[in-house]
Order: structure tokens, then C-alpha cells, then sequence
């Protein structure tokens, strides 16, 4: 039965992995008409194997200097302490794929851009993303403290703060997907449109439960996560 | 599935502000709190002349101040993006509205300065022209003065609300921080102020002035031993972030500072000095300046304490 559905659920991936640039396709009718656009990013805990090729995508696709990312895969375990794993039986191991995405969440009332002193912590306005205006940053390291998910760094090369931002610059803006959720051959990564109702992520969203990290925090993030759901008896 | 997902890792590792950042809130504090207390005393006494401990406020202020500005400065990823923040503004942003007030603060202050120090200025190589600059605005002191005042209390109380914006720290993020930094900042200014006086201005330990300050001294220490209490018993109390960040006050790495630093040396030792020695050694110049140092490094412990157990409990 389990084998069965994860069968499915790698087919259904593997079709949604062929719809992701319909659901793009939203973006220029949003430059066109009076549309403005929410993007939102979906995470699948279900999908995500952990092998990290989003963060090295994301790395190259942005410039960011050794050593530093703008996004982490945090490696979790659902056991029980002191009882053997349920996927290998034994009793230490590190063979359960469950991670979660740690990167900017791209909050609809983000602390970053109301801390920041000199507007470098900014929204973009034709997007909605939060983005940085490096020129304006002074280095201050508020918005670092500010964010209450410490999804923000300061990058070496350039001294001044950094997040994800969907590829905004490098990416987004030449009509492209963020350079993770192309990496992605699992399909965990899902972008799009959500003010589109005949987006992808709408539709996706519109029949799977997704969490959202802090969401007491009243931020409002972006990055929806589909958790694990427990399979077997 | 608890129905909830989180992660534990960060972009950032370590404290977004290091002991720099307690310094120049420090510094800050004692820049307003003694320019506070100084220019309250004058309103309050309607005095007129260039008494010392007015001209010891007003110096221990300029330096203070100048020094914290260093910090501050020091503290950017790159100090020569200073500018950035002096030409672009977000009124948004707590940091944004206190950069405005300290650009109306600092050159007023330093006009007040000149006109209180202008006997002494007279010595300096440059004299004649600081003189002639004080003398200029000399018919405006008094609404200069208020409208000083007015800083300086807002420039104490903004250190404050500056970190109880930062909405991921309980110990930090409480509304009571900018009131706590307020009444720290008074007792430490009045401290350093009053050693100022005596040290270099030859302020008699005895002095009316002194003495109204002496007996103010209590009453804001009271003040801020409550102000720290209420943080604690809504820390203790509070919900399950709120109650983790409790422990920086029993065990955690940074309750040393607080119990024999903030409590020991900030309150504890102040009132064995004047209550528990006999009457000839607490009046004595050496219990005076002692009980100044002690009022000071409380000061400085209880920023460091809350900025580093405050950035160390993350919700």
C-alpha cells in the first residue's frame, strides 16, 4: 500500500514538474494588467531527500561567497528516543529523510523592512518580494536580530545583509523560476503565483494541508511547508 | 504530525549585536541620564549660573556620547557605510527616529556645553573663537536647555525601545525595557555626573545640589530594581518562549553577570556603602566615589546582560 502511494505520489510529481512553467506563466500578465502578484514557495516535506542541490543551485545562481547560503536543509528525526528506528530498526542511525527548508519567508508584514533604518531592507514593488537595496544598507545588523526566523546574514563579500528573495534579481526578473525549485529533481520545491487562481501553487495548496513556520508570530510568511504525514499501520 | 513544522538552524550564528552595541547603549545612557538630571535640577532650582555640576553634565555628556557614536560606528559591517544611515531614512524604523533625534542632540548639546564651560574655554587654544561661538547663542539658552532636555530623556529611553523591537528575544522585547533604560540611565548619569563635579570642578561634597541628588538617588534605584522585577515576573510567568528565556536569570551562562554584577555591584553594594558603614566613612570622599563606580558598572552589566542573555534565549 505504501509503495503503491509513494508510486503515485512520484507521478503526480513528476506531472506537476511539467506544469510548473504554466503556472509561471501568470507573471506577465501581472506586468501587463493591474494584477499583483503573491509569490509563494511550498516546501514538501514528503519530497525532500536532503540531498542539497537546491543550496548549491541557489549558491552558484546568486554568487554567494564559500562558505555561505541563503538557504540550509535542517536534518529532523520523528523517533522515539531510546526505541529502535522504524525505517531501519536500529537503534542509532541517520537514514530518516525528514528535512525542512530554512530560508527567508518571505513575510507579508516582514520585522526586516520595518527595523531597517535606511529602506535597504525593502519590498520590491512590482513583485511583492523582499529584497535588499544594497547600495542603501549601512550594515547595522538590525534586520538580523529583527526577523524571528534568523533567515538573514551578512554576506562577506559584499558587508552587507543578505536573504533569499526568491532569485529576484538574478532570476525572477528574466521571467525564470528561483534557481533552487528548477534544481529540485525530487519536485519538494514549488513556486508560483498564488493571487493567480489558475496557478499551480493555488491549485496545490487548494487540496494539500500546508503549515506555516511561527504563524502566532502574525508575520504572515509566504513559505507554505507540506509536513510529513506517518505511513503504515 | 503535531500539525506544526519548525527549524532550530539560522543564517546567522551568534549575537546579530556584540558587547559593542552594549557600550554605545551604555554610553547613550549615561550621555542622557546625566544631561537629564543636570538640566532637570536647573528648571527645577531656576538657577542661572554655571554651576558645576551643570558643566560636569554637560562635558561627561559630550564625551559620552562622542564615544558611544564610536561604538556604534565601529559595530557596522563596514564603518565607512555611516552615511548611509545619515541620509536614508525610514520612519518605520526605531533606529531611523532615534538618528534624528540624536542629530538634534548632539550639536545642541554641544552649544550648551560651550555657553556652560565658557570660563574654562577660555584657556584653550582656540578659546576666543568657542567663546565667540557661545556668546552668539547665549540669548537662547534657556528654550535651548528645554529642548535638550526633551533629547536627552528621549535619547535615554530610545536605547530602549531601539532593542525592545526585536521581537524574537522575550527577555529583550518587553515594553518595559525603555522605561527600565530610562531610570538605569538616570542613576548612572546622576553618578558619573556628580564625580565629574567634585573631581574636576571642585563641586563641595556637601552642596545643595549634591544633596537634592543624593535623595534622588533612591528613589530611581527603587525604580529600576522594580522595572528588572517586572521583567522577571513576566518572563516567569509567561508562555512557553517566555519561560525558557527565564533561565538566563537562574543557571544560564550569563546569571553571574546579572547576580553579582546588575544586583551585586549595582544595588546590593551602593546601599551597604551609605546604610551599613558608620556615618564618618559613608560621608568621606572615598564612599562617594566608590558608590559612583558601583552605580556606573551596574549600569554597564545590566546592558551587557540584556543584550547578551537577551540575544542568547530565542524564541
Amino acid at each position: 500500500m505504501s509503495e503503491h502511494l509513494s508510486r503515485r505520489r512520484f507521478l503526480i510529481g513528476a506531472c506537476s514538474a511539467a506544469l510548473l512553467p504554466m503556472g509561471c506563466t501568470s507573471r506577465e500578465d501581472a506586468e501587463t494588467g493591474g494584477h499583483k502578484p503573491h509569490y509563494v514557495m511550498v516546501f514538501d516535506q514528503n519530497k525532500c531527500v536532503g540531498c542539497g542541490e537546491c543550496k548549491t543551485a541557489c549558491n552558484q545562481a546568486n554568487g554567494l561567497p564559500e562558505g555561505q547560503s541563503r538557504l540550509l536543509l535542517e536534518q529532523q528525526s520523528g523517533r522515539v528516543e531510546g526505541q529502535p528506528c522504524p525505517h531501519c530498526g536500529k537503534l542509532k542511525c541517520d537514514c530518516e529523510r525528514k528535512f525542512v527548508r530554512v530560508s527567508c519567508q518571505q513575510c507579508k508584514d516582514a520585522p526586516c523592512v520595518t527595523v531597517c533604518p535606511t529602506g535597504a531592507a525593502m519590498r520590491d514593488k512590482a513583485t511583492g518580494v523582499v529584497t535588499m537595496d544594497e547600495g542603501k544598507c549601512a550594515g547595522c545588523k538590525y534586520c538580523i536580530g529583527a526577523c524571528p526566523y534568523n533567515a538573514r546574514f551578512i554576506n562577506s563579500a559584499t558587508k552587507v545583509a543578505d536573504n533569499c528573495d526568491f532569485c529576484l534579481e538574478s532570476r525572477l526578473s528574466k521571467g525564470l523560476l528561483p534557481a533552487c525549485v528548477e534544481s529540485c529533481r525530487h519536485d519538494a520545491l514549488v513556486f508560483g503565483d498564488i493571487n493567480d487562481p489558475q496557478s499551480y501553487v493555488s491549485k496545490l495548496l487548494a487540496v494539500k494541508d500546508s503549515v506555516r513556520i511561527k504563524p502566532h508570530l502574525g508575520t504572515e510568511p509566504s513559505l507554505r511547508y507540506i509536513p510529513i504525514v506517518k505511513t503504515g499501520v | 504530525m503535531d500539525g506544526s513544522i519548525a527549524f532550530t538552524l539560522g543564517l546567522s550564528e551568534g549575537v546579530a549585536w556584540p558587547w559593542p552595541i552594549a557600550v554605545y547603549l551604555f554610553f547613550a545612557g549615561i550621555s542622557g541620564g546625566a544631561l537629564t538630571i543636570a538640566l532637570g535640577l536647573r528648571l527645577y532650582k531656576g538657577q542661572s549660573s554655571n554651576t558645576p555640576l551643570l558643566k560636569a553634565a554637560s562635558i561627561t555628556a559630550l564625551v559620552t556620547i562622542g564615544l558611544g557614536m564610536l561604538c556604534l560606528v565601529l559595530d557596522l559591517t563596514n564603518p565607512l557605510f555611516f552615511w548611509r544611515i545619515l541620509v536614508f531614512y525610514n520612519l518605520n524604523s526605531v533606529m531611523s527616529i532615534g538618528v534624528i533625534a540624536l542629530c538634534a542632540y548632539m550639536p545642541l548639546l554641544a552649544l550648551v556645553c560651550l555657553i556652560a564651560l565658557k570660563e574654562e574655554l577660555k584657556y584653550l587654544p582656540m578659546g576666543a573663537m568657542l567663546t565667540g561661538i557661545a556668546a552668539k547663542f547665549e540669548g537662547q539658552r534657556r528654550p535651548m536647555e528645554i529642548a535638550l532636555l526633551v533629547l536627552a530623556v528621549s535619547v535615554c529611553a530610545y536605547t530602549g525601545f531601539l532593542i525592545s523591537a526585536l521581537i524574537r528575544f522575550p527577555i529583550i522585547n518587553t515594553s518595559v525595557l525603555p522605561a527600565l533604560f530610562v531610570a538605569s540611565g538616570l542613576s548612572a548619569g546622576a553618578a558619573a555626573a556628580k564625580m565629574v563635579a567634585v573631581r574636576f570642578f571642585n563641586e563641595d561634597l556637601h552642596s545643595s545640589d549634591m544633596k537634592l541628588l543624593h535623595g534622588a538617588e533612591w528613589p530611581i534605584m527603587a525604580a529600576e530594581a522594580l522595572f528588572i522585577f517586572m521583567i522577571m515576573v513576566s518572563l516567569a510567568t509567561g508562555n512557553a518562549g517566555a519561560q525558557m528565556a527565564f533561565a538566563a536569570f537562574n543557571g544560564g551562562d550569563w546569571s553571574m553577570l546579572f547576580w553579582l554584577g546588575v544586583v551585586g555591584v549595582g544595588f546590593v553594594l551602593p546601599l551597604l556603602l551609605n546604610f551599613a558603614t558608620g556615618k564618618r566613612f559613608s560621608h568621606s570622599a572615598q564612599a562617594f566615589y566608590l558608590a559612583g563606580l558601583c552605580a556606573v558598572s551596574g549600569m554597564m552589566c545590566l546592558r551587557l546582560f540584556i543584550l547578551y542573555a537577551g540575544q542568547s534565549y530565542a524564541i
